[in-house]
């Protein structure tokens, strides 16, 4: 983020050079990216394909599309939550929101899916905006219980006085996704080896997306800009001495939060097809949250991994055969693991998992 | 039906509505303004209170559930609706005294976020608890015989409302004015106040605190059992009521302000009116105009409409 303006007198190949260095990977960027991309890459052949793996996981495509689509969601929460100390519990506004102006653009405008993700995403940032600065004039429990407030203004209002465009209790169901680029048709499956790897061009959509997002927030919390981030969650009092000011870091996160949450529930009515009206009710910015810290509060990839075993307790734990005798129970043991990780590992998995490295490599990072 | 007796109706409904909430946020509010502890779980301890009293007066048959699976279909105590209605705050109050001991006092110096997770996360866990028991389809929770149909005055028009609701605004009445007179008027209410103020100086003079302070989240707690047991019989009965009335409630104590018995009572009468007189008018906007009118006073009021600004936290 750089924050000097260009001048007037500098060449044209210094404004480029600035360009290549705004771009350049710093640290240990590439490692990341890289790393991210072999990991999702692989991931839905292990999980979905694998000969004796997979049929251990239980495991399926279209639910590994899922966990990359709700960790996106997970990882923009995690901006907001861990790095700049801010609980909302409204999030349900963004990811819903997103998903009824998705699936209202490709009935109305275009069923694209990139240019649905772009009409999703822009909808989340401007209503981010809106309730953000609407509900950042007070900290602390003010701040949860007021974007809880907004959230459930919303959810009502698309469940009854909104109900001829967004379906009401029944839904949005007039969801048009047309093919990628008009030739690819997203269910299908990619050709040769890739479609062994990957599966769909969908899985392929969505990841490419995913790797974007990562990237992404790395950049952003390894930037100056994400430092003060983390200065104000550390101490607000000390950030706003040295002259940050607060309110309007606290703003831009809280967008930067709600732009991950668009991108997420863009994808999610791509990959279903449906907006369910409970997408919008607060239990699911519940379900954020549980994920979010169930992984790891504070990292980029705890949140992505809290979203999926989340969601692997809550679609293949509960559908039995090898679980058959906790099967009814999958929602509660979710509750008691989340309360157990608050108590005792208020880091989440991730933290876990570091300390455990730390232990083994002598704590050298 | 003439139109002054409609209106009558429309506000009665809003009252016994509104008094659900003020049962709820009264106990939030002492909660949150002595304790500074915020309870995410309030909604359980209704949900609790909700299910206490229909097994405590009625004697129901479930339909699904482990209870069902294990042959205990029938069940209930089939005691009657007076004593559900002294029992339920006790159990109730039990409950609170061990949440407060056991998750208030080890989260008390942990972040707010710490304690709204804790909480939202055990709320969770009883939520899933009462849906593994006694399944998640809606229970029967009748009126009582005695308080189902319009009460009789003479030489008065009569008002189609059954005598529960009646009951229930003089139960939460009776209710807030004992807790209020607690507060106000008794040496416990002095120093939980003091307490609230100062609580080291209160400990320099050797009082404890950590006394009142856990009766002080048995009576929160109670206060939302007796709203589960009176609220029961005029909602369907299901495990996630609970998280269906958190929001309001919560929106209840804010608006009135934290701390604050009156405020809250005022934000409860405000918002049970408000919504009875939307759904009588604009029936589609109810839900929506109820949420707008708190986020305008919110944003006109940040404390509260009653609250002190500098005791908030």
């Amino acid at each position: 983020m750089s924050d000097e303006p260009a001048s007037a007198s500098e060449t044209d190949t210094s404004a480029v050079a600035d360009m290549i260095g705004i771009w350049a990977p710093r640290g240990n960027e590439v490692r990341v990216v890289a790393g991210t991309a072999i990991i999702l890459g692989l991931f839905p052949f292990v999980f979905a394909r694998m000969p004796v793996l997979s049929g251990l996981l239980q495991g399926y495509q279209s639910l590994a599309t899922l966990i990359l689509i709700w960790g996106i969601f997970a990882l923009g929460f995690d901006l907001l939550l861990g790095y700049t100390g801010l609980l909302s519990f409204g999030h349900a506004a963004f990811w819903g929101g997103a998903a009824y102006a998705a699936g209202v653009f490709s009935q109305q405008v275009s069923g694209s899916p990139i240019l649905m993700v772009a009409a999703g995403t822009a909808f989340a940032v401007l209503l981010a905006w809106l309730l953000g600065f609407l509900s950042l004039r007070r900290g602390g429990i003010y701040f949860a219980i007021l974007t809880l407030a907004f959230a459930q203004m919303l959810f009502y209002m698309s469940s009854s006085p909104l109900a001829s465009i967004t379906g009401g209790e029944n839904g949005f169901t007039g969801v048009e996704t047309a093919e990628l680029f008009g030739i690819f048709g997203l269910e299908s499956d990619l050709p040769a080896v890739l479609g062994l790897l990957l599966g769909t061009w969908l899985y392929l959509f969505v990841a490419i997306i995913t790797l974007l997002c990562v990237a992404l927030a790395y950049r952003i919390l390894n930037s100056p800009y994400g430092m003060v981030f983390r200065a104000i969650r550390e101490n607000e009092q000390r950030a706003e001495f040295v002259g940050l000011n607060v309110w309007r870091y606290r703003l831009m996160s809280f967008i930067l939060s709600g732009f991950f949450a668009g991108v997420a529930g863009s994808l999610f009515v791509i990959h279903g097809s449906y907006v369910p009206l409970a997408s919008l009710y607060w239990t699911t910015s519940g379900e954020v949250v549980i994920m979010t810290v169930l992984g790891g509060t504070g990292s980029l990839f705890g949140p992505i991994v809290g979203a999926g075993v989340y969601l692997y307790v809550e679609n293949i734990v509960s559908g039995g055969h090898p679980f058959d005798f906790i099967a009814p129970f999958w929602h509660l043991i979710l509750g008691l693991v989340f309360v157990v990780t608050i108590w005792v590992f208020p880091r989440g998995i991730w933290g876990f998992v570091r300390d455990v490295r730390d232990l083994v490599t002598g704590g050298e990072d | 039906m003439s139109f002054h007796i409609e209106v009558i109706t429309v506000l009665l409904n809003g009252l016994q509505q509104g008094a659900i909430y003020i049962l709820l946020a009264v106990g939030l509010s002492i909660i949150l303004g002595t304790l500074k502890f915020v309870n995410f779980a309030h909604g359980a301890l209704y949900l609790i209170g909700t299910y206490a009293g229909l097994l405590l007066a009625l004697e129901i048959n479930l339909t699904s559930g482990l209870l069902q699976e294990w042959g205990y279909g029938q069940i209930g105590l089939d005691l009657g609706y007076i004593p559900a209605l002294l029992l339920v705050p006790l159990v109730v109050f039990v409950v609170g005294l061990a949440m407060e001991r056991w998750v208030v006092e080890p989260f008390k110096n942990r972040p707010d976020t710490d304690q709204i997770l804790v909480t939202f996360g055990l709320a969770i866990v009883v939520q899933e608890v009462f849906r593994i028991f006694f399944g998640s389809s809606s229970l029967p929770f009748s009126q009582p015989a005695w308080a189902e149909g319009a009460p009789q005055v003479p030489f008065l028009v009569q008002i189609p409302i059954s005598s529960w609701r009646y009951y229930v605004i003089l139960i939460t009445a009776v209710l807030v004015a004992i807790v209020y007179l607690l507060v106000e008027f008794t040496d416990f209410g002095l120093i939980v106040r003091a307490g609230t103020r100062d609580p080291e100086m209160v400990e320099l003079l050797g009082i404890r605190l950590s006394r009142p302070y856990i009766v002080v989240f048995g009576i929160g707690a109670a206060l939302a059992g007796v709203a589960g047991v009176v609220g029961g019989p005029l909602n369907p009965v299901n495990p996630t009521i609970g998280n269906d009335i958190l929001v309001p409630a919560f929106l209840t104590v804010v608006i009135g302000g934290v701390g604050s018995i009156a405020g809250a009572t005022l934000g409860g009468v405000i918002f049970g009116l408000t919504y009875a007189i939307l759904v009588a008018t604009f029936s589609s906007w109810a839900q929506v105009g109820l949420y707008a009118i708190a986020a305008v006073i919110l944003l006109v009021r940040p404390q509260g409409l009653l609250g002190e600004a500098e005791v908030a936290p």
